[in-house]
């Protein structure tokens, strides 16, 4: 991770100097991750394609503003964020992100039981819990991460997290019911 | 932070889980759990839930994203110059040019056309030298780049060979967790039958 970091700030020198190519290799390294961020919270793949790029370009125009290279990814993740929040108040100002699960199709490769109450718990947690699940669980980030992209103490960020698992806790690990997700 | 046995851990069992614990309370956790059948049953139903949220892969991008060079976003031409390398030069030949106005002012007019000659004398060698250094600097830029995109090659490689063997540690684990959750209940539910059978 820190060989990552170093990396990462080596290219964003480079991008700097006006390198787009550096810029480049930095988007190959991060879409995919940000593309199912946002797909994630988005339940659309062309959204997420779309907010995606959107964040790629915005992150390049103001990538001198980027006080330490080092923390490249969180700042990047905070500008998606803002971007999805922005599309979401655009389209529906009272009810943003409240419906977005109903295009998530179940995943291969695993059984089609497991995914589809994967998938169906997942939407039922608000967008808030649902996205903490998302930036811990699927993206890895620390507390401090996810706090500085969401914008928000960090306390209210494990309070999101922790009432969400204990929803996905009921609909995945139940209390006596053995053997139920096959 | 302890857990004796009598004081459940709480939300640290969920911190535990997600690796958010420093060293010494991952222990006291660890023992704790060792101690309480009941925390251990709440820590297996945790990790289950995070094995299961785990099975939904990421999705492939379905179209690349990348930046062409365009006029609007590339930085000005001082910018360039600034962030180049060439300041350290451009102070260099501030300072040699301040030291030869200092040196020719401190001197007698006799000496005047010797200094003259000297700084005539710089250009040609600066733009032979210069030459040399843009090959040299286009040459190296190069060789950093091929490194870089083999760097970046293996790196992708090795991520997509991890994430394969994740992918399939995490389908060892859940089935692993569910078979463990499975006995733990089947553990309780024996134990209450025969506690209900001794109070009968």
């Amino acid at each position: 991770m820190i060989f990552r970091a170093v990396e990462d700030a080596d290219l964003i020198a480079r991008v700097r100097k006006g390198d787009v190519e550096a810029y480049n290799a930095l988007v190959s390294r991060w879409e995919k991750r940000v593309f199912n961020y946002l797909l994630r919270l988005t339940a659309s793949a062309d959204d997420a394609l779309d907010l995606s790029q959107d964040a790629f370009l915005k992150a390049y125009q103001n990538i001198r503003k980027l006080d330490d290279p080092a923390r490249f990814g969180p700042w990047l993740y905070r500008i998606a964020h803002n971007e999805a929040y922005s599309l979401f108040r655009k389209r529906r100002p009272e009810t943003a992100l409240e419906d977005v699960g109903a295009e998530r199709s179940p995943a291969p490769g695993f059984s089609m039981d497991l995914s589809l109450a994967v998938t169906a718990a997942l939407d039922r947690l608000n967008p808030e819990q649902r996205e903490a699940v998302v930036l811990k669980v699927y993206e890895g980030f620390k507390f401090e991460e996810m706090a500085e992209i969401l914008g928000a103490p960090v306390s209210t960020v494990k309070s999101r997290l922790y009432t969400a698992l204990g929803l996905l806790k009921a609909e995945l690990a139940p209390v006596g019911t053995r053997g139920k997700l096959q | 932070m302890i857990h004796p046995a009598d004081s459940h851990p709480g939300e640290a069992l969920q911190d535990y889980v997600f690796d958010e614990l420093p060293h010494g309370e991952r222990e006291a956790i660890e023992q704790h759990v060792a101690a309480c059948s009941e925390c251990a049953l709440e820590l297996d139903r945790l990790r289950m839930t995070t094995a299961a949220l785990r099975t939904l892969p990421d999705r492939e991008i379905p179209q690349r994203i990348a930046f062409v060079s365009d006029k609007v976003f590339e930085p000005s031409w001082f910018h360039r110059f600034w962030n180049s390398g060439a300041q350290l030069g451009f102070a260099s030949a501030c300072l040699l040019a301040g030291a030869m106005v200092v040196s020719a002012w401190h001197f007698a007019a006799g000496k005047t056309t010797e200094v003259r000659t000297v700084v005539q004398a710089a250009p040609q060698g600066q733009i032979v030298a210069q030459a040399d250094i843009n090959a040299a600097v286009a040459k190296a830029v190069a060789q950093v780049r091929d490194e870089d995109m083999q760097l970046i090659q293996a790196a992708e490689k090795k991520r997509d060979a991890e994430y394969r063997d994740q992918m399939i540690a995490i389908s060892d684990n859940f089935t692993v967790l569910r078979n463990r959750l499975s006995m733990s209940y089947t553990r309780l539910a024996s134990s209450e039958m025969t506690g209900a059978g001794a109070g009968q």
